[in-house]
């Protein structure tokens, strides 16, 4: 057996070897791709946000002027307050800022606890119920978009946050990852609190949900990003500024007679912006949620 | 603290049974030790006691009250683990406090508990930290400490020692007896280890295959096994067993050797001869043997002989030069033989 297992281990050693060199061109291309794809039209959106003549915008985006501004200006972000008006950005940040909020924070609650249940509960057909969940993953959410509307415009739910939060605040995604994560989690933990005299809402409370904290921060992220880009169901639900979000707004920049370029472009910054701190904020249990996983598996 | 009555409890999972009615009265305060090889249902009764897994049928009484169909945290017991189960985002002061925290005592209350049971596990100076900055040794002492606060009426363990080293073992094993000297619990305790079982137990249950063996003070069991199981299971070396049948009022076995018998011994349905290799002894008119392998451990010498066809362990307290290959005699102590029937059954 250990005669048999030396050669295969000087095999793997120098074929690690070799690949080093290849491994490295790898990287470097993958870098520029990144780069170029990424990147790049970060950057342009950047600089032609501070540029003040929209048509000069338009103007530079064939060429390398794209990538520079020689005056540069903040007067693109003036509307940044206006929480009423045909360009109030304000409005719409304010808007998306209140459903993300929303939509990650119940949902959080309402995943983990049906992940928790899935995992630790003692309901019957546990097995079934989880692997319909993990059936209706595979429905796209545009495929039952149609009929959701016109379930919502019937009920009356049409142009308010309400429609834009709870559809989305479940989700067999969600509700996958955190069984999967408190499966994981050592039954005697779950039993050791069940004879200090925890009941199964306390042990998902005290115990279960402050272990969770890579996979609160994982699903905060995705969903976090997911209702930020929300963008075909607000256009359904929507009729008036009241409760449109950025993403939508953006949109009606480029209208049929003005095209609010340089407004878009700002705006298009604008929107990064909270997605990017909420990125950053999780990132380190995010990160660590998948080396953790990667470790251990 | 309780008594606890466990009367004719099967457990099976799904169509496989694997606890065949057992049935044992534990006293109030008593220490009694489960133990068994791997697989013989030792963690299945404790959890039973518990009340984490249910069970399939027969009572189990705790301090005279059925609690058959009694939550966990009704039942009034602590138990440790062998993975201890800390909660890992939680202090050593709060793990312990958890359970009286759940019952509502008031801070302060709380407090004063959980530093009794610091200053008798020697916690005190842990109490802020996390389970992940102690050593092995620290987690099992919080993992008991969480037990103690609770002054539950039994204490329930499995195999709390076996995630630890050699010589930390051996601590803890005297740290918990003198714990329950001191406290006088009810305590279960599940173990593989026979060592762990005869020195802190005041009773073993021995288990194998989902049924109880023998029940018994540590001596008991050790002096007089009732079965070949129990003999082989209890005692380290184990005790020799030699098959074979009596003849012309001696032992001859299998392989050809002649043991002797207490004289005017004539029970015939005896299949099996046995001696500890503790009481066996050099002797120049003993049965002939030939050394294989000598051990010496400093305080005792291990010997491997073979008697007729059979290896048999001898302990000596002596420091005797041997060889292996040498020609040896070796006597068994004749007031301390145990003889087994063809079932396996002690007849003397
Ligand atoms: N959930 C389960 N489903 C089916 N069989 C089980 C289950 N749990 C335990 N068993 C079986 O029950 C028997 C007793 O298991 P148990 O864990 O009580 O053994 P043990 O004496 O504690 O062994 P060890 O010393 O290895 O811990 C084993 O044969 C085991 O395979
Ligand atoms: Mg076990």
């Amino acid at each position: 057996m250990s005669d048999l297992a030396i050669p295969t281990v000087q095999a793997k050693v120098k074929s690690e070897r070799s690949s080093i060199g290849s491994l490295h061109m790898v990287q470097t291309a993958s870098i520029l791709v990144i780069a170029l794809v990424i990147v790049s039209p970060l950057f342009m959106l950047l600089i032609a946000s501070l540029k003040d003549d929209r048509f000069q915008i338009l103007a530079d985006m064939g060429s390398f002027r794209a990538f520079w501004v020689s005056s540069p200006t903040l007067s693109n972000f003036a509307e940044i307050g206006n929480l009423s008006g045909e360009l109030a950005f304000g409005r719409y940040l304010v808007n998306s800022l209140i459903i993300l909020a929303s939509t990650v924070g119940a949902g959080l609650i309402v995943n983990s606890m049906a992940g928790f249940v899935l995992a630790w509960g003692s309901l019957r057909g546990r097995a079934l119920i989880l692997s319909l969940v993990i059936a209706l993953y595979v429905i796209p959410q545009e495929s039952i978009i149609m009929p959701l509307v016109i379930m919502v415009s019937r009920a009356g739910m049409t142009d308010t946050f309400a429609v834009q939060i709870v559809p989305w605040i479940a989700s067999p995604l969600y509700i996958f990852l955190f069984y999967q994560f408190f499966a994981q989690l050592p039954k005697e933990l779950f039993e050791a609190a069940e004879i200090d005299g925890a009941s199964v809402f306390r042990i998902y409370r005290s115990i279960f949900l402050p272990l969770s904290l890579p996979a609160l921060a994982t699903v905060s992220i995705l969903m976090g990003i997911e209702s930020w880009n929300q963008y075909l169901w607000p256009i359904l639900v929507t009729q008036t500024d009241y409760a449109r979000p950025i993403a939508v707004a953006i949109a009606t920049f480029f209208g049929q007679d003005s095209i609010y370029w340089d407004r878009a472009m700002a705006a298009s910054v604008l929107m990064m912006i909270p997605i990017l701190a909420l990125y950053l904020a999780f990132q380190r249990w995010f990160v660590s949620s998948f080396v953790g996983s990667a470790v251990k598996g | 603290m309780a008594s606890v009555t466990i009367e004719q409890v099967r457990k099976q999972y799904g169509a496989v049974p694997v606890i065949h009615g057992v049935s044992m009265d534990i006293e109030d305060g008593e220490f009694v030790t489960l133990v068994g090889p791997s697989g013989c249902g030792k963690s299945t009764l404790l959890r039973m006691l518990a009340g984490l897994e249910d069970i399939s049928g027969g009572e189990i009484r705790i301090g005279g009250r059925l609690v058959n169909d009694v939550a966990p945290k009704e039942r009034d017991i602590a138990m440790v683990f062998q993975s201890y189960a800390l909660y890992p985002h939680m202090t050593v002061a709060e793990n312990m406090g958890f359970a009286l925290k759940l019952k509502g005592g008031d801070k302060a209350a709380i407090g004063k508990r959980v530093k009794e049971a610091a200053d008798i596990l020697a916690l005190g100076p842990l109490l802020d930290r996390l389970p992940k900055q102690l050593s092995g040794g620290q987690r099992q002492r919080v993992a008991m400490g969480r037990a103690i606060v609770r002054h539950p009426q039994v204490f329930l363990f499995d195999e709390p020692l076996s995630n630890l080293d050699a010589k930390l073992r051996v601590t803890m094993r005297a740290e918990i007896k003198d714990l329950h000297q001191r406290l006088k619990t009810t305590t279960v305790y599940v173990t593989h280890d026979q060592i762990e079982a005869m020195t802190m137990a005041d009773r073993i249950v021995v288990m194998r295959g989902g049924a109880v063996e023998q029940i018994g003070k540590p001596l008991e069991l050790y002096d007089r096994p009732a079965n070949t199981f129990v003999a082989t299971f209890i005692g380290s070396p184990a005790m020799n067993l030699f098959e074979g049948s009596i003849g012309d009022g001696q032992f001859v076995t299998d392989g050809g050797a002649r043991l002797p018998l207490p004289a005017g011994y004539s029970v015939h349905a005896v299949r099996t001869y046995g001696v500890r290799p503790e009481h066996l002894a050099l002797s120049e008119n003993g049965v002939p043997a030939t050394v294989v392998v000598v051990e010496p451990t400093g305080s005792e010498t291990h010997v491997v002989v073979k008697i007729g066809s059979a290896d048999t362990s001898l302990v000596l307290r002596d420091r005797i030069d041997l060889e292996p290959g040498q020609q040896i005699a070796v006597a068994p102590d004749l007031s301390k033989l145990h003889l087994f029937s063809a079932s396996g059954t002690r007849v003397n």
